[in-house]
């Protein structure tokens, strides 16, 4: 199709569209005019997705085209498709951009165009809510969970330790179990800046200790539990391998998975990932428990949201919603699951399932289930989170580098730069 | 003599030293590109393991790959032919024809260099949205070529500046016209010298990201997207598959240089 | 020109307008005269297509990106008005903006003189001890570096100096006694990044070099070999010299090549620790598309880094000659 000059392409569009109306007189006219235009992060899901393209063009009269990039390169090209080019039809969003994508009225409230026969309402709960801004529905996930505690079995029984329900527990076991000389950590945290990287691992102890970001438009975080979050979480770093001060999740998971570490609370696809040979070598060791309270869990999702700039009238909107209906249903959920890919899964009839504590165990389950208890958004649900989440993430990684030491003056300095965040939406 | 072999010796270990640089990561990325993730991320660094041969076939199978890499291959060496066809004789004439301001021209086209990427990007991103030219090869052509024809007229003014001025008299004498001497002597005596700016200029946009990240969506692709796309999975960097990507990635361009080398290097012993 | 890119470009009226400057600026820089003075009108055919082109490509996007700085544009709202200076102003008033200022400036000077200070011996180690065969395969060899694609090579480096895995990390462990790790520490971020920068740069240009030497006349430097200077002198006093314009050149596109080298550092550190590695191009990107929308605030944050360098540049210049 590249190489076709555009006259010849839709000449053939045109074509086929006429012989499949004409082949399958009972669906009606066809939903989708031309190819759906994806962008997106590479997942093993999408990868398989994209395997299925003759069953989405059967069903809806063209085919899918899903453009990969990096989770950087895609925000930032996201953001100048929506607001400038208007190229693509479906947008890859995640948590964080939700707010700043509904309320620039750059994607469409969802379900509207979300067949009623794909079953919105079966997707996992905590999900559904990150997806909602404004009281309507934006994505429906494509990945997303909550946090678990993950630890080694066997370097726990060999210290006689249960794993710990609270946070004090926790500190204590993570010193007592570390042991760098013979390659163990007691935990490990992430310290690269970045509102989903930091300050993400940060929130549950801030958000636990019954910190809150913002009342109305009036910042309330610079508190004691502001205060408290950041010193535990600096004391924790001294038992956190080396190359996790400037790390995130690849880091501190990849540490993990390594058998580097004993105790750790990150998001929930580790598990699955703890299980697969080929990339960890700690397989049958691992155990799963909610994260110790009164540590909230980080609820996130990422998913598939219909552009408004790209989708011109409301036949493109409904060809885009059907399109992310049908990537998110239960067949192709079912055949994530077929395939083992633990960090793709979001309905809640499949993570009950019987074949899903087949293959990742019944304990996994009831992990999760506990978890989902204690999960809640732990970010500041606003168009303005990634610059204040960015902001406090660059004075978290200098306070865990050594290169600033003053907790209250950070917590100061942040607060000022939000009062001037809001200052400007208020014109 | 002693000193002199023993100078030898040392000149020759340091550069062996600089080729082992410059070897041992390439082969490591290459010996990685066969390692599950669970080989890679251990410590000590292993050097026996269980091979795959998975990360490749991700990397080749991808339908991104092959297109990406055509358009590279298109884009990169139309810009290099326009900015060599426009700026070699634009050099050549501010060499040999010095006005009072040659010194400011070869500036000014450096100049123009000196706005960062990002400020050009969004006008960019609208001018060609409103020409009706986004995400062609066209466009990322003729916008390549500002970068193309910059570096080479900067990079060519000074080859053309040390031709030596009595092979252009003595044509000259013998009669050529002021094209010819430009195309018969002063071309192929300056060539290994403009071989550099050419190389330059070609590095120079096979590996620009951010204009091509903002002015293309699916059909003008270039490789330094891909690789973007072949540096993450899920939430993980793929080690496997980006370290397979950096060999894939880099054999094409190698190809050409090394093609083209040897080419101009023939037309180069041709001609002198 | 609005978000929603609702007025058309004006293609023809800019073309147009910009073929009459390039001839202005040609007739300006005093082609005609040449041209009358030498009787051929090479100079004319030669220079003015080239000008054209560099002005529409350039001055216009140019034009438009200081329109943009001007205003208080953000992706997220399609309404802006004029606000003048302001950004400029209040870029005064941002750490991270000076901050980023002086990070560039350290990230300039360490990885241009590293660069050269690498490649120019390199380039006589090669020329001088080398076998003419040889040389070309070692030049091949030295170019795979620049070649391999910029994200991805930053990502192999960022492993290989990774304090537990890392190749490059590992003798450090051995010497050290225990992981280092070089990329979370601000002293050492910058050095460790520049590191490949260098790597990449410093090899092009040798072999660059090399091809220059392999152009230099023979005599002067064995008229110098026979008055006894030694090696090192023959070269320093003699070839380098001979080479001082297209060396400058060389140091000059260096130093622009300097200024894009921003994703480079973001893969490796991100412009961490902190914002010890944030250079100005980093900075004006994450405030243009990855923290928030402020395109204007980075648009003008890069028209300021024009300015800057354009002044600076062209001191050096100036001085050089």
């Amino acid at each position: 199709m590249k190489n076709m000059s555009r006259g010849a392409s839709s000449a053939v569009a045109a074509v086929c569209l006429m012989s499949s109306a004409l082949m399958v007189p009972a669906l009606a006219a066809d939903v989708c005019a031309s190819d759906v235009r994806v962008l997106a992060q590479p997942r093993d899901g999408l990868t398989l997705l994209e395997k299925y393209k003759d069953e989405f063009k059967a069903l809806s009269g063209a085919s899918f085209n899903i453009d990969y990039l990096n989770e950087n390169d895609r925000r930032a090209k996201s953001r100048a498709d929506a607001s400038i080019i208007g190229k693509y039809n479906v947008y890859y969003i995640d948590e964080a951009n939700v707010a700043l994508f509904a309320s620039s009225k750059w994607v469409v409230p969802l379900l509207e165009y979300y067949p009623k026969e794909y079953d919105y309402s079966d997707f996992d709960p905590g999900r559904q809510k990150v997806a909602t801004f404004g009281g309507a529905v934006y994505f429906a996930p494509l990945t997303g969970g909550t946090d678990l505690m993950v630890y080694r079995k066997d370097l726990l029984e060999k210290a006689g330790i249960q794993p710990p329900k609270t946070l004090d527990d926790f500190i204590v076991d993570v010193k007592k179990l570390n042991d760098p000389d013979h390659g163990v950590y007691g935990i490990a945290l992430r310290g690269q800046r970045g509102s989903g990287a930091n300050v993400w691992r940060w929130m549950p102890y801030f958000r636990g200790f019954g910190g809150q970001w913002f009342d109305g438009n009036k910042p309330v975080f610079n508190s004691d539990a502001f205060i408290k979050a950041t010193q535990t979480y600096l004391e924790l770093f001294k038992y956190s391998p080396p190359g996790t001060k400037t790390g995130s999740w690849d880091e501190s998971t990849g540490a993990f998975l390594a058998g580097h570490v004993a105790l750790l609370v990150e998001s929930s696809p580790l598990a699955g990932e703890a299980l697969d040979p080929k990339v960890s070598k700690v397989v049958g060791k691992v155990g799963y428990t909610a994260p110790p309270s009164p540590l909230t869990g980080g609820g996130y999702a990422h998913g598939l949201a219909i552009g408004t700039k790209g989708n011109k009238d409301d036949a493109a909107k409904k060809c885009a919603g059907l399109f992310i209906a049908w990537a998110t249903s239960k067949e192709n959920e079912k055949r994530r699951l077929d395939e083992g890919m633990f960090g793709e899964l979001n309905r809640t009839s499949i993570m009950t399932s019987d074949e899903f504590n087949q293959k990742f165990g019944a304990d996994l389950g009831q992990a999760l289930v506990d978890a989902a208890k204690v999960t809640a958004i732990n970010f500041w649900q606003d168009p303005e989170w990634p610059a204040l989440g960015d902001h406090w993430g660059i004075e978290l990684e200098e306070l865990i580098t050594g290169t600033r030491t003053d907790i209250k003056g950070s917590a100061d300095e942040l607060e000022t730069f939000a009062k001037t965040l809001v200052a400007k939406r208020a014109n | 003599m002693i000193a002199q072999s023993l100078r030898q010796v040392a000149a020759r270990a340091t550069i062996g030293v600089v080729a082992f640089l410059v070897v041992v990561p390439v082969l490591w990325t290459l010996l990685s590109a066969f390692k599950h993730t669970v080989d890679i991320e251990t410590s000590p660094p292993l050097l026996l393991f269980k091979p795959t041969l998975e990360n490749f076939l991700y990397v080749v199978e991808r339908a991104s790959v092959r297109g990406a890499l055509l358009n590279s291959i298109i884009i990169s060496s139309s810009s290099v032919l326009i900015g060599a066809v426009l700026g070699l004789p634009c050099a050549y004439a501010v060499a040999r024809y010095p006005t009072r301001h040659a010194a400011d021209i070869q500036f000014f086209v450096l100049s123009l260099r000196f706005l960062p990427p990002i400020a050009v990007a969004l006008p960019l991103m609208v001018i060609w949205l409103d020409a009706g030219l986004y995400d062609t090869r066209i466009a990322m052509i003729v916008t390549y070529t500002l970068f193309t024809l910059s570096i080479t007229i900067w990079l060519a003014i000074p080859a053309f500046k040390r031709v030596p001025r009595e092979i252009e008299e003595a044509a000259f004498v013998d009669g050529y016209g002021a094209y010819a001497i430009f195309f018969l002597v002063a071309l192929p005596v300056a060539a290994k010298s403009l071989i550099g700016a050419i190389v330059f200029s070609f590095v120079l946009v096979w590996n620009e990201f951010l204009i091509a990240l903002m002015l293309t969506t699916s059909d003008a692709k270039t490789l330094p997207i891909v690789a973007s796309e072949l540096s993450q999975l899920g939430f993980d960097v793929p080690w496997g598959i980006l370290n397979a990507s950096v060999i894939v990635l880099a054999l094409p361009p190698l190809m050409f240089l090394g093609v083209l080398s040897g080419f101009l290097n023939s037309f180069v012993k041709r001609k002198v | 020109m609005t978000a929603g890119g609702a007025e058309a470009f004006p293609l023809r009226w800019v073309s147009c307008a910009s073929v009459r400057a390039g001839i202005l600026l040609g007739n300006s820089f005093g082609l005609k005269a040449v041209a009358v003075k030498t009787g051929t009108r090479l100079p004319i055919v030669f220079v003015i297509p080239s000008m054209v082109v560099l002005g529409v490509l350039a001055l216009v996007p140019t034009i438009d990106a200081v329109n943009i700085a001007l205003q208080n544009r953000e992706l997220s709202n399609p309404e802006s008005h004029y606000v003048w200076l302001a950004n400029f102003i209040s870029l005064f008033g941002d750490r991270r903006f000076l901050n980023a200022m002086w990070v560039s400036l350290e990230w300039e000077i360490i990885t241009v003189s590293a660069t050269m200070i690498v490649a120019v011996p390199l380039a006589v180690l090669l020329f001088e001890a080398i076998t003419p065969r040889a040389r070309n395969a070692l030049c091949v060899l030295f170019i795979v570096p620049v070649l391999l694609p910029r994200v991805s090579a930053a990502y192999v480096w960022k492993f290989a100096f990774h304090p537990l895995y890392g190749l490059a990390a590992y003798p450090l462990k051995i010497i050290f006694g225990r992981p280092v790790d070089l990329l979370s520490d601000p002293h050492t971020a910058m050095a460790t990044v520049a590191i490949v920068d260098v790597w990449q740069w410093a090899l092009l240009f040798s072999v660059i070099i090399v091809k220059l030497f392999e152009t230099l006349p023979r005599q002067p430097l064995e008229a110098a070999r026979l008055d006894n200077a030694r090696t090192w002198e023959v070269y320093l006093f003699v070839a380098i010299p001979m080479l001082r314009a297209p060396l400058i050149s060389l140091i000059f596109v260096k130093m622009v090549e300097s200024l894009r080298a921003f994703d480079l550092i973001y893969v490796m550190t991100r412009g961490g620790p902190g914002v010890a590695t944030e250079t100005l191009d980093m900075y004006a990107y994450s405030q243009g598309f990855i923290e928030s929308g402020r395109i204007s605030y980075a648009s003008s944050m890069a028209v300021l880094m024009m300015v800057a360098t354009s002044i600076a540049f062209t001191v050096i210049w100036k001085c050089a000659r």
